[in-house]
C-alpha cells in the first residue's frame, strides 16, 4: 500500500490532484514512457504501479477499478485499459513491485522546474535468469540422452567467469540442441 | 490598491538585495577516458557525437529521451 502524501495536494484540491495522477497514469499506459515534473513522477509512481498490481490481477472486479479510476467519466481511455491488462501486465508479471523507473533528467527551460521521465519497466526481471529457464525446459526436452563429454568441449566464449554455474547448464543444453541439429543434418 | 506610505531607505533595499545568494552545486567527479568531467549527480547526461552535436539524454548506459 502506498504511504500516504505529504505536503500539499497537486493541483487545486484533493480532487484535483487524483484526476491529474489518473490521467497520468492513463498517459503513461498508453506511450510507456512520459515527461513530466520530478513531483508529479513521484506522486504518480505508486498510483500507477497500484493500477498495475490490479492489472496483473486480470480478473472482473480488479478491471472495474482500475476503469473507475482511468476512465470513469468517459469510456475513451477503455482501449488503454485493454492495453494494460493483455499487454502490459503479461510483461511485467514476473516483476514483483518497481514497475516505474523515474530519470531525471535537468530543469525545464521558462520555469526552471525539474523534470523527469517516468517509464514503465518492460525488460525482463533478469535476462540470466530468463536464459536458465529456456535452457531447463530444452533440456527436459532433450531427455538425459547425448554424451554430457561433447558438450564439456565446446568453449565458453563470451561468458564472464561470475556466471560460471547458472550459466553451466545453459550451455550444456544449448551445446545439446547444437549436437542434435547436427545429427539431424548429417 | 496598495501604496507604500514612505519612501524605502537605500540601506534597507540594499539589505534585502544583499539576502539573494547564489549557492554551489554539488558535482560528481567521474574520469571517462582519461579525462576528468564533473556532472549533476542522479541526473541523466547529453551524449554527444564527435563533432559535439548533442543526439540524447542518457543515464547508467540507458537511454532516457530526446534532447
Amino acid at each position: 500500500m502506498p504511504a500516504p502524501a505529504k505536503g500539499p495536494r497537486l493541483g487545486g484540491g484533493p480532487a484535483h490532484e487524483r484526476l491529474m495522477l489518473n490521467n497520468l497514469a492513463a498517459a503513461l499506459f498508453e506511450h510507456k514512457r512520459i515527461t513530466t515534473t520530478v513531483t508529479k513522477a513521484k506522486r504518480l509512481r505508486p498510483v500507477a504501479e497500484r493500477l498495475i498490481t490490479f492489472a496483473k490481477r486480470g480478473d472482473l472486479a480488479s478491471r472495474r477499478r482500475v476503469q473507475a479510476a482511468i476512465s470513469a467519466r468517459t469510456n475513451t481511455n477503455k482501449g488503454i485499459i485493454h492495453e494494460l491488462f493483455t499487454e502490459i501486465a503479461p510483461q511485467l508479471a514476473e516483476r514483483n513491485g518497481g514497475y516505474t523507473r523515474i530519470t531525471k533528467i535537468g530543469n525545464r527551460k521558462g520555469d526552471n522546474a525539474p523534470m523527469a521521465v517516468i517509464e514503465l519497466v518492460l525488460e525482463p526481471v533478469s535476462p540470466k535468469q530468463a536464459v536458465v529457464r529456456e535452457a531447463e525446459k530444452a533440456a527436459a526436452k532433450a531427455a538425459p540422452a547425448e554424451a554430457p563429454a561433447e558438450a564439456e568441449e565446446t568453449p565458453a566464449a563470451g561468458a564472464p567467469a561470475e556466471e560460471t554455474q547458472a550459466e553451466a547448464p545453459a550451455e550444456e543444453a544449448a551445446a545439446e540442441e547444437k549436437a542434435e541439429k547436427a545429427d539431424d543434418a548429417k | 490598491m496598495a501604496v507604500p506610505k514612505r519612501k524605502m531607505s537605500r540601506s534597507n533595499t540594499r539589505a534585502r538585495r544583499s539576502q539573494w545568494k547564489a549557492s554551489v552545486p554539488t558535482l560528481v567527479k567521474t574520469v571517462e577516458n582519461g579525462r576528468v568531467t564533473y556532472s549533476l549527480p542522479h541526473q541523466a547526461k547529453v551524449v554527444t557525437d564527435s563533432a559535439g552535436t548533442e543526439l540524447f539524454l542518457e543515464y547508467k548506459g540507458r537511454k532516457v529521451a530526446d534532447v
